[in-house]
């Protein structure tokens, strides 16, 4: 008994001193951001608010494969550790469904504000909302990220190539210049298209804007999958029919195989980031400087539409000090303040900005960014995403290596996105 | 009984007090870092969570049968285990005899041989994924100095070489552990039963089939088991290499526990199958270990 009691006793100074020293000062907020680009701007941002307001502001930094999880597990063991989360705007759903955030709209009534304001772009504001486009507001968007077509303009030029409006284009260019061009920047063979084709995230993400332009759905109107419909059986037939102009492997790549091969004038076209267009004008890295175009997504049944990707900030509904945590989200999100983050490298989510005259001549590609976020569209919003994209991903990845032909693989994924839906009823 | 009541009298207590009290605060962590966590993974095993709430059942097990991708995942690590295994152990050993006898330049072998599995893994995986790239890659290119054509040869992009290719990079980081293991053991085994086969007129098979392989058993039993615990459980070269692809190629069953416990949040269901590889690692490892030690014991 002694013992026991001795035990308990060691425990207790242990979580005594941990608690203790845990306490948090009155003005302080945690802050979990992405480690990159999106997540650099936030830590700056906090800097800057520090100094101008004085409340101090922890910076918890993750990388990409860690920041949803430890996010999710924190905010579900309801610690409060987090006053603000920077999330990635497919886990939106997950998050809001586990009823984690905080309804944003009561804060902003408190500060004699009806919502947010109309600057914000319609389609990134739908993306904080749950239900989609017309439920309550959970986050801000900070970073107005959405898919762009690139494509060498000076192949275009030279061969006197239609710009590129149909994946129809697309392919009657690409067969052009992977024939003719080989021998291209340094020597070697220009493919015609690369793409990320590894299983998951990469190789969803650059087949959805071909998916819905070939007038596919991932669910009917029922709700049930229907991604082995003919247009998206016929939209995976055409991955695959891009894939043999791609360099060899492209079955495993991922954004830094494609901006490499962009990058060195390996490949001409592609489907990619916003984060991707400086580097083409840095004579260090790239050798294509000045002969890459920056355009929306090529159409085909249906208009074109680029897939949306914004980073948002959202307040975990157990935050305890969401007043303060709203004056940030608040201040960072402000027009003058979103300026200053698109000189470090972000795409704004505000109209105002995208038309800013010093952004555009700066960032000759927000015109073309601007219509492409406008008329994106998120990944289908189900909570279930991140295991409906990696079977999705590895039937995808699975057409493209060879190993299914694109219908037995189209009809394998429903079927394995039928059993996640069925499951999580 | 009066034993078990002398040991709890009086001067007994006052004499267990101090051991008691050293070890309690290794008591406490144990419990808190290893037994706590183990209760509780049973508990999550036998809970399924849905929208309509948490349910208690054996649902997360019997979702495994119903299950192509955790079938798939297990095949794929019994076919990575056994063929690298079978690598490892058949390289590690030839290296072990050839060095074990020859004197001049040994330290310089067994030290160089040691580099790789000094190395983290994350870091061979990493290092290997730059060498095996098609296009910019280390080993495309020695081929192509060699006039070899590379189209083909897309390594870790490719379903066919995928598996291969870690497989590879395992037995080029492993076999070094193997061939230590075994080294020792053969300098272990003293001269005079070699002696007593030379003396009988034994060839040379025959006296490495009767004589060093007995004598060696008990360092096999050692690496074998080993070997195949770490087999079993890979992730961090895998999940650097390929990340399970292309598709679900090299797709083992620790990445799948793994996407379902932090990217699909099923903490449930993969604690079911962390279960039952935790079970059938056992099985294996009982069936060495009856197999090579079995009559000795």
């Amino acid at each position: 008994m002694r013992i026991l009691l001795l035990t308990l006793l060691i425990l207790l100074a242990v979580t005594c001193t941990v608690s203790c020293t845990g306490q948090p000062s009155r003005k302080q907020l945690t802050v979990a951001v992405i480690s990159g680009a999106e997540g650099e701007a936030l830590k700056q941002a906090a800097r800057d608010y520090e100094a101008h307001t004085g409340t101090h502001i922890e910076i918890a930094e993750f990388p990409y494969a860690n920041l949803f999880e430890k996010e999710l597990i924190d905010l579900k063991s309801h610690t409060g550790a987090y006053d603000l989360i920077m999330l990635d705007d497919p886990w939106f759903p997950r998050f809001a469904n586990e009823n984690v955030l905080t309804e944003l709209t009561s804060l902003l009534q408190k500060r004699g504000q009806s919502g947010p304001d109309s600057d914000f772009i319609e389609a990134s504001l739908n993306v904080c909302r749950h239900p989609f486009q017309t439920g309550a507001l959970y986050a801000l968007p900070y970073v107005g990220n959405s898919q762009l077509f690139f494509y060498r303009k000076d192949l275009f030029e030279k061969y006197s190539l239609k710009a590129p409006a149909t994946w129809d284009d697309v392919l009657a260019a690409v067969k052009t210049i992977h024939e003719k061009e080989t021998k291209g920047a340094n020597g070697s063979k220009v493919y015609g298209y690369v793409m990320r084709a590894a299983q998951g995230n990469a190789a969803v993400a650059d087949f959805m804007p071909i998916f819905w332009a070939f007038g596919g759905e991932m669910f009917d109107a029922n709700g049930k999958p229907a991604v082995n419909s003919p247009e998206g059986i016929a939209a995976l037939e055409f991955m695959v029919e891009l894939g043999k102009y791609s360099p060899p492997g492209y079955a495993s790549f991922n954004a830094d195989e494609v901006g490499a091969h962009l990058l060195q004038g390996t490949a001409a076209m592609s489907i990619n980031w916003p984060v991707w267009i400086s580097p083409f004008s840095d004579p260090s890295r790239s050798k294509v400087v000045g002969r890459m175009e920056f355009t929306t997504l090529p159409g085909a049944k249906k208009p074109g539409q680029a897939e949306i990707g914004n980073w948002l900030i959202a307040i975990p509904r157990y935050s305890k000090n969401a007043e303060a945590a709203m004056d940030f989200l608040l201040w960072t999100t402000a027009p003058e303040q979103m300026k200053v983050s698109t000189r470090r490298g972000n795409p704004p989510t505000r109209r105002s900005l995208f038309k800013d005259a010093e952004l555009v001549a700066k960032n000759p590609a927000y015109p073309a960014q601007l219509r492409s976020l406008e008329s994106s569209r998120p990944r289908p919003r189900t909570p279930y995403w991140n295991e409906i994209e990696n079977a999705f991903g590895i039937f995808l990845s699975k057409a493209n290596s060879g190993e299914l032909s694109p219908a037995e693989a189209m009809n394998q994924a429903n079927a394995e996105i039928e059993k996640i839906l069925q499951r999580a009823k | 009984m009066p034993r078990s009541r002398r040991f709890f009298n009086a001067q007994n207590k006052r004499e267990l007090l101090l051991p008691t009290l050293f070890l309690a605060p290794a008591l406490a962590v144990l419990l808190a870092l290893s037994i706590y966590p183990l209760i509780y993974s049973v508990t999550i095993s036998l809970q399924q969570e849905s929208a309509a709430g948490i349910t208690w059942g054996v649902g997360n097990f019997t979702r495994l049968f119903s299950d192509n991708f955790f079938w798939t995942a297990m095949g794929h690590t019994f076919v990575y285990a056994a063929a690298a295994l079978t690598c490892e152990f058949l390289l590690g050993l030839g290296l072990a005899l050839l060095l074990n006898n020859q004197s001049r330049g040994r330290g310089f072998f067994r030290a160089s041989l040691l580099v790789p599995m000094m190395l983290p893994t994350v870091v061979v995986g990493v290092v290997w994924r730059l060498m095996l790239n098609p296009n910019f890659g280390a080993v495309n290119g020695t081929f192509k100095q060699l006039g070899i054509d590379t189209e083909s040869l897309t390594w870790t992009a490719s379903p066919k070489l995928a598996m291969l290719s870690v497989i590879a990079v395992d037995v080029w980081q492993w076999t070094p552990f193997v061939f230590l293991v075994l080294l020792a053991g053969l300098q272990a085994i003293p001269q005079e039963p070699y002696e007593a086969a030379l003396i009988d007129g034994s060839s040379r098979w025959q006296t490495f089939w009767h004589v060093t392989l007995p004598l060696l058993k008990p360092s096999i039993l050692i690496v074998l088991l080993l070997r195949t615990m770490d087999l079993l459980r890979v992730f961090d070269q895998i999940f650097i290499l390929t990340e399970g692809g292309p598709g679900f190629a090299t797709e083992t069953i620790s990445l799948y526990i793994y996407r379902a416990a932090f990217r699909f949040f099923d903490f449930g269901y993969a604690a079911a199958m962390s279960f039952v590889l935790l079970a059938l690692t056992n099985i294996i490892s009982a069936t060495y270990i009856r197999l090579l030690q079995g009559r000795n014991a």
